[in-house]
């Protein structure tokens, strides 16, 4: 897609900054240059689009990130890795000993740091570049924060493959997505758990009218409840989800309107296609989408559980594993069962310390509109875990708040 | 525990206790010499219950501060409550 893979094939295709109602197409957006190589940060997501371009033309070693994730302690770290911080007409330039030329084709991609400080995942175009045959004419939304794998995967779709248009939605302003959605009549649309969870609860029977024919899942566990849900609003649409991180490029993904994949596509290794293994209750991926210096097997630190020769991707095993008085309780497992309650709208689920049995199972909820009884959804809901749960694993602390909380990664922000 | 925070009373205590018990579809006795096993209240139960306590004083409980002891009636359960939001 770069200059080593060749002018990309998108060019003519749309793009929409569904804030402003911009309509253009990649080839007509403005023409831009960068120091190379540069970290560029960006106020909007359709900011950065031109910087994609320049990047394609110019091969130019590139960082994009908005600008609202940059902090100083992370500004000095990349003024010292040698790069140059453009900001609107703002530069930060590195400091002469830090100086460097720029590595042809690398992209960079910054991890959502969410243990920790964000950490730098080498990419190229072509290692984002994951859907390379030609798709069905779709105009997609792209609602993720720019620079994110996410953003990149949906911006390499649109850059890469003719016919592919998109349409970009701020994470700030993503719940008025739905109504830029009819507007623009976007017809495939990609989000997590989270944000089609929270866009159910905010937009109701007018989700029905963004005419969707692709529905994708991903970035945080998926389960069936929120699967169903899609399904039943668009019946006619192919409802997938996706497993995808910035270290290993998007590596599973299912179009069969269940939650978790096969348990026969694990150990079956093919060329060109990611490797799926399970080590302990650990996945572990060999991936041909991996980032720079990835290659071989990677332990994901996700959680799975085998249920009805399906592989379920339960939550980070740091914190899916709460032991209860020496009993074992999946976070996720219990969070999905409180989901598939139809008054819930979301929930989550962690461990608190305690006396006498180490942890005990809490949650949040947020109800569903609509839901019966909003203060007696406590009671209920530990009624319909007691149903389908052993006793350690039902929450005993049940919390109901009014919103769904989510980041700008659009995950649950808990 | 911060000497701000406002601890609980002990019939604060009995009534959060009920309360646990309750959802449990159980029934807190009147007597405190009532024993724990026959009214069935377990470990789960003083784990959950311990945590509604931290959750009304805004603090954590340090149960190390109370030492290793015996807990078999109610009232073993409220005097070891009240002495660990003292201390």
């Amino acid at each position: 897609m770069s200059s080593s893979t060749g002018t990309p094939r998108g060019l003519h295709n749309e793009v929409v900054d569904a804030g402003t109602g911009t309509t253009t197409t990649w080839d007509a957006l403005p023409t831009v240059r960068y120091p190379d190589p540069a970290v560029v940060l960006v106020d909007s997501s359709f900011e950065a689009l031109p910087f994609v371009v320049a990047h394609s033309r110019t091969d130019g070693e590139l960082l994009i990130v908005a600008g609202s994730r940059m902090e100083p302690a992370l500004s000095a770290e990349l003024i010292e890795a040698g790069f140059t911080i453009v900001h609107g007409g703002d530069r930060l330039e590195p400091p002469a000993q830090a100086r460097r030329g720029g590595e042809p084709d690398r992209l960079w991609l910054l991890t959502s740091g969410s243990t920790g400080r964000p950490k730098r995942i080498g990419h190229t175009l072509e290692t984002l570049t994951t859907v390379t045959t030609d798709q069905a004419p779709r105009r997609w939304l792209c609602p993720y924060s720019p620079g994110t794998y996410a953003w990149w995967q949906l911006v390499t779709l649109g850059l890469a493959l003719p016919g592919q248009d998109l349409v970009v939605v701020d994470p700030a302003d993503v719940e008025h997505w739905v109504e830029a959605g009819v507007t623009h009549e976007v017809s495939a649309a990609s989000g997590t758990p989270t944000f089609w969870r929270q866009t159910i609860m905010q937009s109701g029977d007018r989700l029905r009218d963004v005419p969707l024919a692709q529905v994708t899942l991903g970035g945080e566990p998926v389960d069936q409840s929120i699967i169903d849900q899609l399904v039943e609003l668009f019946p006619t649409a192919r409802v997938s989800w996706i497993y995808a991180s910035s270290e290993l490029g998007a590596s599973i993904v299912v179009h069969d309107g269940e939650a978790g994949f096969p348990i026969a596509w694990l150990d079956n290794p093919a060329p060109d296609r990611p490797s799926l293994s399970v080590d302990g209750d650990e996945l572990v991926i060999a991936s041909p989408h991996h980032g720079k210096g990835l290659g071989g097997p990677v332990r994901t630190g996700d959680r799975v559980v085998v249920e009805d020769g399906r592989v379920l991707i339960t939550g980070r095993l740091d914190s899916d594993e709460i032991n209860v008085g020496g009993a074992k309780v999946s976070a996720g497992q219990v969070r999905d069962v409180l989901q598939s309650h139809p008054d819930v709208a979301w929930a989550s689920v962690r461990g608190r310390k305690a006396p006498m049995v180490g942890s005990m199972v809490v949650a949040q909820v947020v109800a569903a509109t609509g839901a019966d009884d909003a203060a007696s959804l406590p009671v209920r809901l530990t009624q319909w875990c007691r149903e389908r749960l052993p006793e350690y694993g039902v929450p005993r602390m049940i919390r109901v708040r009014d919103e769904i909380p989510t980041k700008e990664t659009l995950k649950s922000d808990v | 525990m911060s000497a701000a925070m406002n601890p609980l009373s002990r019939d604060q205590l009995r009534a959060l206790m009920g309360h646990v018990l309750a959802a449990q579809g159980k029934t807190l006795a009147d007597d405190d010499a009532a024993d724990l096993r026959e009214i069935g209240f377990r470990s789960l139960d003083f784990s959950e219950l311990a945590l509604r306590v931290e959750d009304e004083i805004d603090a954590e409980l340090n149960f190390e501060a109370a030492g290793l002891r015996e807990i078999k009636t109610v009232g073993d359960v409220l005097d070891l409550l009240e002495e660990i939001q003292a201390s």
